[in-house]
């Protein structure tokens, strides 16, 4: 679960000082699939940021499972980010030197929860994201579709709690993000992945459980 | 808590070695093999630099140890002029292991004139000047120093020879001498007559027999060498028939030159015992300032491969930002990153060393030991020596080091988000 109390994300000092969020607080209960939508420069971006520890807050609280993760060290919110997050970005965001297999066992390479048969499972989750065939393909032999599935793989490798997506369908085309889309709520619908996910495409709305409207860094309103 | 820990030290460098292996093998091939050229050459230039002003030193040290010092110095006593019973010492000296030859000689500072007899008046200085006069055993000085290799003109003495002289280049002047004509004797030829004023007053002529000429080793150029029983007959039988200035020690080869110095110093002599570098003093210092400069030109070439390396992963580093960021984002550890281009950086350092070392023992080596450099003070190769590869190495390896770890370790210093976005 995640509870976020009065989130202020202030860029900038004085006079070129910008707002991008002013006051959020906002809930996510476990297995939710929630969507954070609003236009360009609403915050939303801002707001996936800090609660998926990438970024801190100018003041406000965050809690994930009970850890306060704003008191963490830089290592602490480095260890937690790679055992109980995983994250898809909005670009393309795999090494370009490792295969699709090594990109998405990477995360459990660096893992402190022992896991020996990392290869194993990083193959099969490739393969329920439909790229059990690519497992040697390299970033540049695969479509921007097939890298974002491997995003994900990657982000799930290590069965984080909590999935951030940040605009995962923005650089794809409409087949792809379709596809994508289905993945994220195949993985929530069946095995219970509580995800967050920023997007500005209104259609994305049926995929989720509840969406949060961001408006010049408020919480505009919620839908479910 | 402790396994923990070592658990996430070993994934951590499991992460770094398998991000640098991949970014080695799969990434941009220029990159290692520029890196690996870069590191290889100034591997080279260090090596070369230093290892060409440590062979000038070597033929330094060679020449004063062959013609004027030999190995292993035998002087009389402080307070004496004279070493007594020297030939009976001579005979312990050869029994001591690792002895390869002993000279005594006695020496004279003297006035040598050339063409006195053109002189005016008596008080004109005409082609003259004072010179250190040497009596030795011919055959026993040849098993000493290699004054008799050096001949340029004429022949080298004969035991029985009593009117003869050899001259040194700078003593005899002309066209090949070094020094300024009015500091020698002005182009005295084999054959040709000197007369020499010893310092107790006798004057002797001499045909001059021959000429010698040991490069820049100005020391030995300017000393002219007569028989040990002309120079007894000069200073007095009586008194110097079996007494010598000092006695020379040749060492065999490989023999440690200290511990020869403790041996002869155990068998109760009356001397100083010294070796050639205790005993060089000024040539000391010249070798010293030598290797000042060598240790001044290898540091600077070191700063300039550090600084290449620096600016060649720089680049790597900068171009490699997103990647950084999102590595950062999905957990990876600082300290992972850092250690996979430390590794990297380690990784073209070493194979740099391995291909500047090949290329020094297997080109350049064999190169010089060819072809020499013919320079003013001798033929001097590479002296590598195992101080300098090992000095160099160390020291590339850590100028790889730190050009591996500040570029990363500043862009750790960013934001993820900054990092991700490229800025």
């Amino acid at each position: 679960m995640i509870v976020a109390r009065g989130l202020h994300k202030v860029y900038g000092r004085g006079l070129s000082a910008t707002h991008a969020l002013r006051g959020v607080s906002l809930t996510v209960q476990p297995g939710e699939f929630v969507a954070v939508m609003g236009r360009s420069g609403s915050g939303k971006s801002t707001l996936l940021h800090l609660l998926g520890l990438l970024d801190t807050p100018t003041s406000g609280e965050i809690h994930i499972e009970d850890t306060d993760v704003l008191k963490l060290s830089e290592e602490e919110k480095s260890k937690f980010r790679l055992e109980r997050l995983g994250y898809v970005f909005q670009e393309y965001s795999l090494l370009g030197e490792l295969t699709a297999l090594e990109n998405v066992y990477l995360p459990a390479l660096s893992s402190t929860t022992g896991h020996r048969d990392y290869k194993e499972r990083a193959a099969r989750i490739l393969d329920i994201v439909g790229l059990g065939e690519r497992l040697g393909h390299y970033p540049s032999e695969a479509s921007g579709g097939e890298q974002q599935r491997v995003t994900i793989a990657r982000a799930l490798v290590n069965q984080p709690r909590i999935l951030f997506a940040d605009e995962p369908t923005a650089s794809l085309d409409v087949k792809s993000a379709r596809v994508i889309l289905e993945l994220f709520r195949r993985l929530n619908k069946d095995l219970g992945q509580t995800i967050v996910m920023v997007t500005h495409e209104p259609e994305d709305q049926q995929y989720v459980d509840r969406v949060v409207w961001l408006k010049d860094g408020f919480i505009e309103r919620e839908s479910t | 808590m402790k396994n923990e820990a070592a658990k996430a030290f070993i994934g951590d460098l499991r992460v770094a070695l398998f991000l640098a292996f991949k970014s080695i093998t799969k990434g941009n091939r220029w990159v290692p093999i520029l890196l690996v050229l870069v590191m290889s050459f100034s591997f080279v230039n260090v090596i070369f630099a230093s290892s060409i002003l440590a062979g000038v030193m070597t033929t330094m040290d060679e020449q004063l140890v062959n013609t004027v010092l030999s190995n292993v110095i035998i002087s009389p006593q402080e307070d004496e002029y004279y070493i007594d019973r020297v030939s009976s010492l001579e005979d312990k000296i050869r029994q001591i292991p690792g002895v390869a030859g002993v000279s005594s000689r006695l020496i004279d500072n003297v006035f040598i004139e050339y063409q006195w007899k053109e002189k005016e008046r008596p008080t004109d200085r005409g082609k003259s000047g004072t010179w250190r006069v040497v009596g030795i055993n011919p055959q026993q000085e040849a098993g000493v120093t290699t004054i008799h290799s050096h001949m340029i003109e004429g022949g080298y003495l004969h035991g029985n020879d009593r009117d003869e002289i050899i001259l040194g280049v700078e003593i005899a002047g002309g066209g090949r001498a070094q020094s300024a004509s009015f500091l020698t004797l002005g182009g005295v030829r084999v054959g040709d007559k000197v007369r020499v004023t010893y310092s107790n007053g006798i004057q002797r002529e001499y045909t001059v027999k021959g000429i010698f000429q040991v490069r820049e080793m100005e020391e030995a150029d300017c000393t002219a060498f007569v028989t040990w029983t002309e120079m007894v007959s000069v200073l007095g039988r009586q008194v110097f028939f079996d007494r010598a200035s000092q006695i020379l020690v040749k060492a065999q080869e490989g023999v440690d030159e200290d511990s020869l110095v403790r041996q002869l110093s155990s068998i109760g002599l009356k001397g100083e015992v010294r070796s050639w570098r205790e005993y060089s003093g000024a040539m000391h210092s010249v070798v010293f300032t030598f290797r000042i400069i060598a240790s001044l030109i290898g540091s600077i070439g070191l700063a300039v491969a550090a600084i290449v390396m620096f600016i060649v992963i720089y680049v790597a580093v900068v171009n490699k930002k997103r990647e950084i960021g999102i590595l950062r984002a999905i957990g990876i550890q600082r300290s992972s990153i850092i250690g996979s281009y430390l590794t990297q950086a380690v990784v073209y350092a070493v194979f740099g060393v391995v291909f500047g070392w090949l290329m020094v023992r297997f080109l350049l080596q064999p190169y010089f030991v060819r072809y020499p450099l013919d320079l003013p003070i001798g033929l001097v190769s590479l002296a590598v020596q195992p101080l300098i590869v090992g000095s160099s190495t160390l020291g590339l390896i850590g100028s790889a080091i730190l050009a591996g770890f500040i570029p990363a370790w500043f862009i750790m210093k960013q934001s993820i988000i900054r990092t991700i976005w490229g800025q």
